[in-house]
């Protein structure tokens, strides 16, 4: 089953500002995938969700977001930290920045690259990913609704 | 670099303060360690995004809803024989020692049942286990300072990914041949339990979760194995005469010259092999007649490897493996 969403209640650290509302939500939920095989040998993916997990369990994460107010939500950037025990597996979407630094570069997979203890440089391995980012180019409509997801392996 | 978004809407309930809100960071430090053995149960995997847009009136930023998943024990377990090859022994010997490494391969800690099989069949004889004893760390069996396993006592209790050092020990038993070898298996699993992968022990995870059998079947096994290595030893001594007239009968005079080929036989050696023998009544030991391999030897006692003291001749010839021949000889002569 789904879990429903909620949004944090902000504390209010502005109380004059009277028109700046959170009118985004994200929605974050976490699938397992678990395969089986049915009577006749064939293997079916599911996925759950689950409470908890083994190492090597493939996770996928679904990011579902909205625009609930009445005014576009321009420069939208969706970033979602890695959990340490969670290795990057993929994005859903093409085109999807990571960062390998904790957040201080970012750029597509294939043109991010390692410095390793002798100084040479290798291509950066979906391991190495620490942040996940989705920068939209153009605003969100209101009202407009969309879903982001990636996959990570527990190690 | 923006892609459109992908699927429908999915309904949401919105809880927002109409007037202000800021958005809160929430720097979660959880503890997680990443393991070859993956990682520590009882870690709880926690993912929090966040979305950054402007809505016309600067910057705003909200969190989404955190989601929490507990990682549950897997229960698996390695075991490897620590000799590269066969060890050799020999027919009876006692305290014959084989070494296993038994490695944590899985999540939480946890206890292993060790046991050993010795009929595992494929060789030649069953050793004779005796003992299992616990590595005190040093690598080497000692049995005074390494541990005397009793299962169900002193099962190691290993952490994710950590190893002991277990030693087998056996007696080979007397009727066993040359060339013989003699299989035991070692044999560690979970005290959890095992089974097929993917049983579940409710709630007996690490960490208050579920312990859950992994690839291994939270058991583990491997072979190690001795090969007798025995050794034989066959005298053969022979003499030949020469007397004063160019003959060869034994008239007083004489000269006997005595061989003695001590062939050694079989995969192993034998250590500590002398040749003796008695000078024979009625004959006189011809004084620096001792040779070995051709080589003569002095009479008396000193590095090299012959003496005679006045009653005998002794050669010591060391270790000699097997294949190897070593043949003395030495003279007297007849009264």
């Amino acid at each position: 089953m789904k879990i429903k969403a909620f949004v944090l209640f902000l504390a209010a650290l502005a109380p004059a500002q009277a028109f700046a509302a959170n009118n985004v939500a994200l929605d974050n939920s976490v699938f397992v995938e678990r395969v089986s095989t049915d009577a006749a040998g064939k293997e079916r993916v599911l996925l759950e969700e689950p409470k908890v997990v083994v190492p090597g369990d493939k996770l996928v994460f679904v990011l579902n977001y909205r625009n609930a107010g009445s005014q576009p939500a321009d420069k939208f950037v969706v970033t979602n930290p890695m959990p340490s025990a969670v290795r990057f597996a993929g994005a859903g979407n093409a085109g999807t920045l990571v960062s390998i630094d904790g957040g201080k570069a970012w750029g597509t997979l294939e043109t991010l690259t390692v410095i390793q203890p002798d100084g040479t440089r290798r291509a950066a391995q979906p391991a190495d990913v620490t942040h996940i980012r989705w920068a939209f180019q153009k605003p969100i409509p209101a009202g407009g609704t969309g879903k982001l997801m990636f996959r990570g392996v527990v190690k | 670099m923006v892609k459109a978004p992908v699927g429908g809407a999915k309904h949401h309930k919105l809880l927002l303060p109409s007037s202000t809100a800021l958005a809160l960071v929430i720097a979660l430090t959880l503890p997680s360690q990443a393991h070859a053995a993956g990682t520590r149960a009882g870690t709880t995997i926690s993912n929090t995004a966040t979305a950054s847009f402007d809505n016309g009136s600067g910057t705003t930023t909200v969190d989404s809803n955190r989601v929490d998943l507990r990682v549950d024990e897997l229960l698996d377990v390695t075991v490897a024989s620590g000799n590269p090859s066969d060890v050799p022994t020999t027919p009876g010997a006692t305290n014959q020692v084989l070494t296993y490494s038994v490695t944590n391969t899985g999540n939480g800690q946890e206890a292993f049942r060790l046991s050993t099989i010795a009929n595992v069949g494929g060789d030649n004889y069953d050793p004779v286990v005796t003992q299992i004893y616990i590595d005190n760390g040093d690598g080497v069996f000692d049995a005074s300072t390494d541990t005397l396993y009793t299962a169900g006592t002193n099962d190691p209790v290993l952490n994710p990914d950590q190893s002991v050092r277990v030693f087998v020990i056996a007696t080979t038993p007397g009727t066993v041949t040359d060339g013989n070898r003699g299989i035991v298996t070692l044999v560690a699993a979970a005290k959890t339990g095992t089974g097929t992968p993917g049983t579940v022990f409710a709630g007996q995870g690490e960490g208050g979760g579920d312990a859950i059998v992994g690839s291994t079947g939270a058991d583990g096994q491997d072979n190690g194995a001795f090969r007798v290595s025995a050794a034989t030893v066959t005298l053969v001594k022979s003499a030949s005469i020469v007397d004063p007239f160019g003959g060869s009968e034994p008239v007083p005079g004489a000269t006997i010259t005595y061989t003695i080929t001590a062939t050694v036989a079989g995969s192993g050696s034998v250590s500590g092999l002398a040749i003796t023998d008695n000078v024979p009544a009625d004959t006189a030991y011809v004084a620096g007649s001792i040779t070995l391999g051709g080589s003569g030897l002095t009479d008396a006692v000193d590095a090299d490897a012959g003496d005679y003291n006045g009653t005998r001749i002794r050669v010591g010839l060391g270790t000699v493996a097997g294949g190897q021949t070593r043949t003395v000889t030495f003279r007297t002569r007849i009264n």
